[in-house]
């Protein structure tokens, strides 16, 4: 595919395939997510998108194939080191912790920094304390951004879905991550939702690289600097929007036109 | 900018040094006023309040559960007894430290191969771990002096504070306050070290684990060592309890850390309230009664005490304040105390929560 982009590579996949028993979910797949890159990751259901994620974030090993995030230095990693670093995922549906506020939520994105300072928070010292506070004040920053902050002390069951999709946005940005992977942001949210989700996460590409598995059609293809586009496990096609739209085998596999 | 404030004024150090500092403070206050007898019946029941708060934070933050709290206990115990059995002139810290690290040392080795199991069986391997603990103690006599156990000598009131008492029995009465006040300071100092943990980067990372497994791994939270650390901390608290206890009662005996003790600490915490510091206290409180209350059912319902309903009256008392408890209170006794809480929060301006609902 003539890639002449310099830019810094954040995700790569690379030849990667992932057998399920008799079933291939993913097969021989490669592509790159590149820093400041917004990747959007599409195809019918049961094409490998989820799988590939999961892949992605070590939930599930490669059968065969690598994956690997050269600009963070970093071969395979495994759930738990995710995000210490720099790779913040978002869950399908929301996945908030559910006997925790809105503002809590936010918080535990910072778990995985360095200097957790247990025993001084166990002691009562002031500077655990004040550690708790900065947490804090950080939180409600990115709930202020987001402009979800009148709902800090609420909890997960009691805001609408938007606002707790949000919630799972700041959470991730909490880990200050490079790469942030959002499993289909735009479900269930209506029109004005969508739009502000989209200025979002152009917002978001200043300061990192976004790979997002989609639905929504109309939502990626404003969104998106490169798309990816799935079948039945294989990369049938990949590049920017404006080719994809035009592509006859992707029209193929989504309209079930045979060739 | 008003939901500011009040959110960062929650929650503080403060705000947790005055709560714990203020109720230590007037237990003490009540024991001066207590009979000897009662003082130290307190005093058994601020030992098992440190147990059932360890117990609350491996069920209520971390959504584990164990019922081998009472082998952590006499784990401390003995390790406590034992040394000071050879070590009389040891400070009293020193030997509930060193029960605090055995306690936590045995909870570390129960929870290695627990953190593999989810509810029965976690339970199932934690009672099997209590159900072996008193045999063991009884067996290895050179160390633990078997079914005697080990005798130790009394904690010593100091002269000033002897000299506060008068008239007749004053030094039984001043010890009886004594001891009752260490134990008092003790459990305020765990609870104050288990409020701050509650809200530490550390307990956050517990109620992750317990709400969301899978998201808290995505937040870089370590499961396994997460719930192996939950048990570690429950099993020292267990273990500075029954340390405590042991030492109250001057011997380590076997059949004070018997397997039906781990169902008692379960009770006692779901009667308080999981989770919480009061819900600790609220079982603290029961336990300290208990032994009173069993002998008033007995003599008024004429059972005799000694007979085999008599012997097992304390269960039934239990098993009957489960269950209204959790007809009326499925939070546990502390969750009574919200409806005063909303008519205090009524007087005071709207809080988020409020505007947001």
């Amino acid at each position: 595919m003539g890639d002449t982009d310099t830019r810094a590579v954040t995700l790569a996949f690379d030849h990667v395939s992932v057998r399920f028993g008799g079933l291939l979910a993913l097969n021989d797949v490669t592509f790159n997510v590149l820093e400041h890159q917004i990747v959007g990751l599409i195809g019918p259901n049961g094409a490998g998108k989820t799988t590939a994620f999961n892949v992605a974030c070590g939930f599930q090993k490669p059968t065969s194939g690598t994956i690997s995030f050269p600009k963070l230095g970093r071969g395979r990693l495994r759930p738990p080191q995710l995000a210490g670093a720099g790779v913040a995922r978002t869950l399908q549906g929301v996945g908030l912790f559910s006997h925790m506020s809105v503002l809590e939520n936010v918080m535990a994105g910072a778990q995985s920094r360095p200097g957790g300072g247990t025993w001084r928070a166990i002691a009562g010292l002031p500077s655990g304390v004040r550690q708790e506070r900065l947490l804090r004040a950080e939180a409600l920053e990115h709930l202020e951004r987001l402009g979800i902050a009148p709902f800090a002390a609420a909890l997960p069951s009691g805001i609408p879905y938007g606002v707790a999709k949000k919630v799972s946005i700041a959470r991730a940005l909490m880990e200050r991550p490079s790469l942030l992977m959002l499993d289909e942001p735009a479900s269930g949210l209506d029109e004005s939702e969508l739009e502000v989700f989209t200025h979002l996460i152009i917002e978001l590409r200043e300061s990192m690289s976004v790979l997002l598995v989609e639905h929504n059609m109309d939502f990626v293809m404003q969104l998106v600097d490169h798309l990816v586009v799935l079948n039945f496990g294989q990369v049938i096609a990949q590049g920017s929007p404006k080719d994809i739209s035009t592509n006859p085998d992707v029209l193929a596999a989504y309209l079930g036109i045979d060739e | 900018m008003n939901w500011w404030r009040t959110l960062s004024r929650q929650e503080t150090t403060n705000s947790r040094v005055v709560a714990v500092l203020a109720l230590t403070i007037l237990t003490l206050l009540v024991t001066i006023f207590l009979p000897p007898v009662a003082d130290s019946e307190l005093a058994g029941g601020a030992a098992i309040a440190i147990v059932i708060l360890g117990l609350s934070w491996l069920t209520g933050w971390s959504g584990q559960i164990s019922l081998g709290n009472s082998g952590f206990m006499a784990v401390g115990a003995y390790a406590a007894g034992i040394w000071a059995h050879h070590h009389a002139s040891t400070p009293l810290i020193f030997t509930l430290v060193l029960a605090l690290v055995a306690g936590g040392l045995s909870g570390l080795v129960i929870a290695i191969p627990s953190t593999r199991l989810r509810g029965p069986y976690l339970a199932g391997m934690t009672l099997a771990f209590s159900a072996a603990v008193t045999p063991l103690a009884q067996n290895f006599t050179s160390v633990t002096g078997g079914e005697g156990g080990i005798f130790l000598n009394s904690l010593v009131t100091p002269k000033w504070f002897e000299h506060l008492f008068h008239g007749a029995n004053a030094s039984i009465n001043a010890n009886a306050q004594w001891t009752a006040d260490l134990a008092v300071v003790v459990a305020g100092v765990m609870f104050f070290f288990m409020a701050n943990l509650f809200h530490s980067r550390a307990g956050r990372s517990m109620r992750l684990v317990r709400d969301n497994d899978v998201a808290a791994e995505l937040m870089g939270v370590h499961l396994a060592r997460t719930r192996t650390m939950a048990f570690v901390v429950s099993a020292a608290f267990a273990g500075v309890g029954g340390a405590l206890y042991s030492l109250l009662e001057a011997s380590v005996r076997p059949e004070t850390f018997p397997l039906t003790l781990s169902i008692t600490l379960l009770t006692l915490m779901v009667l308080g309230g999981i989770g919480t510091l009061s819900g600790a206290v609220i079982g603290g409180i029961i336990f300290s009664f208990s032994a009173n209350l069993v002998a008033h059912v007995n003599s008024l319902t004429g059972v005799n005490p000694t007979s085999n309903l008599g012997a097992n009256m304390q269960g039934i008392i239990f098993g009957v304040l489960l269950i209204v408890t959790m007809i009326f209170a499925p939070r546990g006794i502390v969750s009574l105390s919200s409806p005063l809480r909303r008519l205090w929060r009524a007087r005071r301006p709207l809080s988020v929560t409020q505007e947001v609902q």
